[in-house]
């Protein structure tokens, strides 16, 4: 759709506004994003007035619908049209003549640059990663407000229902937010750069699913404001207490959940088609690297699994706000379908948030070993495997729902299958460690952190997969502590890893080696410090998502809170150092790590078109002390170089 | 193109779970008495839309011929009788009877044929961009890229409509 191929020497010059301000009201950016922000919200206004009006419905000003499109659908509309990102379509469809993609755009001469559309994939990975570690802090901050409320029993500081919008919002913002969209961003970054390729497929495309984080997030997070609060019924918002008894806050939750999803389905796709046609030369399937793998067969679970979430997200909508009965079992609705619908999208959505990691572990874990990857192609084929799988476990987290009994068991089996292919990439990780030459640098430090807690996330979810142990532990601390292993010790582990791992490509300098090592330490201990005895609490029997707890509990509370706050104390080492390093680091070479793969072949930052001659990937990426092995050459090719265009 | 589709099926499908959770799990009576569903019109229009999907196929292999007005033709017939269908669609809507607080059966009949209904819309909005171009004479036999993606999606929304239609109103 976006093919400009043909005439990339043919620049056309359409109409973007003339000088003084009206030239800056009308150019694409923030300040026509804005007031195209309120245009739009006040069309929308407009509609469902006219449309209750004309149907003869009162009251004319109902509040939920007219936020709902007014605020929530159609200004949103209007930001992103506001700031260019649908510029060159609407030219295309109008018939208009199109301004040809010149590049003059790509890069960032200055952090102003980060502000507007952009469509360089590498301006946007770090768009991307900058937006979600504001959102990660946001998350952090509710998170910490949660443990200053429990660190003691009774009621402190928040009204139960304010509590519960607290870990609702922390929730949401942290995986839709930060663990799945960061994960994009590191790859958006990295993948075109290891396949050798100039750009992704689609790069207005990637501009505009990058733009839809900012208003997901922004959504979520406020709507704190609204009267009623913010939406208090957990992340999984279940129907029917959130289809029909929650404030105005639980409309921001579906659709701020609709936005981010319409992102994650947009960047799946780009990835697929970048990943399976712009492919280097010699870079068969067989040749990529496992990071490549990872974010390929993420991206099949992000376009088979994501509708469902936006359908169940509908479902709950129209049944708050338009009174239909999807769920309300007094019209005919089954209640349970909406379980069923949610988990149908988040069981493989946790792989969605897990598999990007396995592929930096990978990375990380062969590079710093000095070792070939232990079985690539089983490495691979585990990775499709949890594809899979990953679509027939969804019932595993409705054991004590109340669905019929029968599922219970099939559930539990295939569970316990899905440990398998997990298991054989730990023990690979393992096994390509084993006899290395190990190097403990930061990025290699959460990659071992990564593995050890992993396999605690990773058992406790086998023995909540076993039915018996499942009903035990439903609904308390021992699931917040499984998930946490999981999430944090896994997937953000994994994160802080790449971060570390690619910061000297992205900014050209290198962090700060012993801040790293520092945000480790703080982080590793701070975290099991803080979950660790949750798995205790839980057995014992405290709830989750409750504000107060019997006294009995108190002690540990105390304990966990206190240490949480070390835990977000660690943050501050990470963000100073990241700061610091990117604008004073000491200039970074282009293969600080001595890696094999492309993005390493080039200079950091890589030039603005990837690569000058077009690489010949001519061998495996991870052949580390095979002695004459090579994973690509880069040989002048200048014929060729005409045809790399990004289309 | 065609992972989008798939992605797109899976939305569909995802109505799909919930019409089968309240026709079949919960086995509320279909239609709802005392509701029931206009079969007549409904069947007219689907042979609108099915006709509709045969103009595109037609202007589609007129531009790979060079036939721009054929091309023409074929997206103007299409986008006029997708209208229809979907005009025809809003006057079924207001004279049902019943709207989405009545009950489970409005509520999945509303969503099914509405959601569809969207889809609709985006083809129609779809075509009209790929009229307007055919007429400024910008699409020719080797460049035509635009004209057959739009041409994937009408269809797309065609067979979808009588899985629609086939569950909804016939079973």
């Amino acid at each position: 759709m976006t093919t400009t191929a043909g005439t990339a020497h043919d620049v056309h010059q359409a109409p973007t506004g003339g000088g003084g301000w009206r030239g800056l009201l009308l150019r694409g950016g923030l300040l026509r994003g804005a007031w195209m922000f309120v245009a739009f919200g006040g069309l929308g206004f407009g509609l469902v007035v006219l449309a209750r009006w004309g149907g003869g419905w009162h009251p004319i000003l109902a509040t939920e619908p007219l936020v709902l499109v007014a605020a929530l659908v159609t200004a949103p509309i209007g930001f992103l049209a506001g700031i260019g990102a649908f510029d060159y379509w609407a030219y295309y469809a109008m018939g208009y003549p199109t301004r040809a993609e010149d590049h003059s755009g790509h890069g960032a001469k200055s952090w102003r640059d980060y502000l507007r559309v952009n469509t360089d994939h590498k301006v946007i990975g770090v768009q991307y990663l900058v937006t979600t570690v504001f959102f990660f802090l946001a998350g952090g901050l509710l998170a910490l407000l949660v443990r200053a409320e429990l660190a003691k029993p009774g009621i402190q500081y928040f009204d139960p229902q304010t509590y519960n919008g607290l870990f609702s919002v922390h929730a949401a913002l942290m995986i839709f937010l930060f663990v799945i969209p960061a994960f994009a961003g590191l790859a958006n970054f990295v993948v075109p750069l290891m396949l050798g390729a100039a750009d992704m497929a689609f790069p207005r495309l990637n501009a505009l699913s990058f733009w839809l984080l900012p208003i997901a997030g922004i959504m979520m997070l406020s709507s704190f404001f609204m009267p009623g609060g913010a939406f208090a019924c957990g992340w999984t918002g279940y129907a029917t207490l959130c289809s029909s008894h929650q404030p105005i806050g639980a409309i921001f939750f579906n659709q701020g959940v609709q936005w981010a999803g319409a992102s994650s389905i947009m960047t799946a796709l780009n990835f697929l088609v970048t990943i399976i046609t712009m492919r280097a030369p010699g870079m068969t399937f067989w040749r990529m690297p496992l990071l490549v793998w990872a974010n390929f067969t993420t991206s099949l679970l992000v376009v088979i699994a994501t509708p469902f979430i936006a359908g169940s997200q509908f479902f709950s909508m129209f049944d708050h706000v338009m009174h239909t009965s999807f769920f309300n079992p007094v019209g005919g609705g089954y209640p349970l379908g909406y379980q069923h619908i949610f988990w149908f999208y988040s069981h493989p959505a946790v792989y969605i948030m897990m598999l990007p990691g396995f592929g930096i572990m990978s990375e990380v874990i062969s590079v710093f070993s000095r070792k070939p990857i232990f079985g690539y192609r089983l490495m691979a084929l585990s990775l499709m495997a949890i594809v899979v799988l990953g679509f027939s476990v969804w019932a595993h987290h409705m054991f004590v729902s109340g669905m019929s009994s029968w599922l219970r068991v099939p559930m539990m089996i295939t569970t316990l299958l899905i440990a398998i292919p997990t298991g054989i990439k730990i023990f690979s990780w393992l096994a390509t460690m084993w006899e290395g030459k190990l190097h403990f640098r930061t990025p290699m430090l959460f990659a071992l952190g990564f593995l050890s807690m992993f396999v605690i996330g990773g058992l406790s979810g086998v023995m909540l997969g076993a039915v018996p142990i499942d009903i035990h532990v439903s609904q308390t601390y021992f699931i917040v502590a499984h998930i946490h292993y999981v999430l944090f010790g896994g997937s953000v582990f994994t994160i802080f890893a790449g971060i570390y791992y690619w910061f000297p490509k992205m900014t050209g300098r290198m962090y700060d080696e012993r801040l790293g090592k520092l945000h480790f330490w703080l982080t590793f201990v701070g975290f099991n410090l803080t979950f660790f005895p949750m798995h205790i609490l839980g057995t014992e029997g405290m709830p989750r998502r409750v504000a107060d707890y019997l006294p009995k509990f108190a002690d540990l509370n105390m304990f966990i809170s206190l240490a949480s706050f070390g835990l977000g104390a660690s943050v501050i080492v990470f963000l100073y150092n990241m700061i610091t390093s990117w604008r004073f680091g000491e200039i970074a070479p282009a293969n600080p790590w001595r890696g094999m793969t492309l993005e390493w072949q080039v200079t950091s930052p890589p030039p603005i078109f990837n690569f000058d001659e077009i690489p010949q990937v001519v061998g495996s990426p991870y052949e580390y002390g095979v002695p004459g092995a090579q994973h690509a050459v880069l040989a002048p090719s200048k014929a060729r170089e005409m045809e790399e265009v990004p289309v | 193109m065609y992972l989008f589709i798939a992605s797109e099926i899976m939305l569909f499908g995802s109505f799909f779970t919930a019409y089968f959770f309240v026709r079949i799990v919960n086995g509320i009576p279909w239609p709802t008495p005392p509701y029931h569903l206009p079969v007549f019109v409904a069947t007219i229009n689907t042979v609108i839309l099915m006709t509709s999907s045969a103009t595109m196929h037609w202007g589609t292999q007129a531009i790979k011929r060079g036939n721009v007005w054929g091309m023409r033709a074929g997206l103007l017939l299409t986008f006029l009788m997708g209208t229809a269908f979907l005009t025809s669609q809003i006057f079924e809507y207001m004279r049902a009877g019943f709207n989405t607080s009545n009950g489970a059966f409005p509520t999945i009949f509303f969503c099914l044929t509405g959601l569809h209904g969207c889809h609709v819309f985006v083809g129609l909005s779809i075509l009209l961009f790929m009229t307007i171009r055919a007429f400024r004479g910008h699409f020719s036999a080797e460049h035509h890229h635009g004209v057959e993606i739009g041409g994937i999606y009408w269809h797309f929304v065609d067979v979808m409509w009588i899985v629609v239609f086939t569950t909804v109103y016939i079973l």
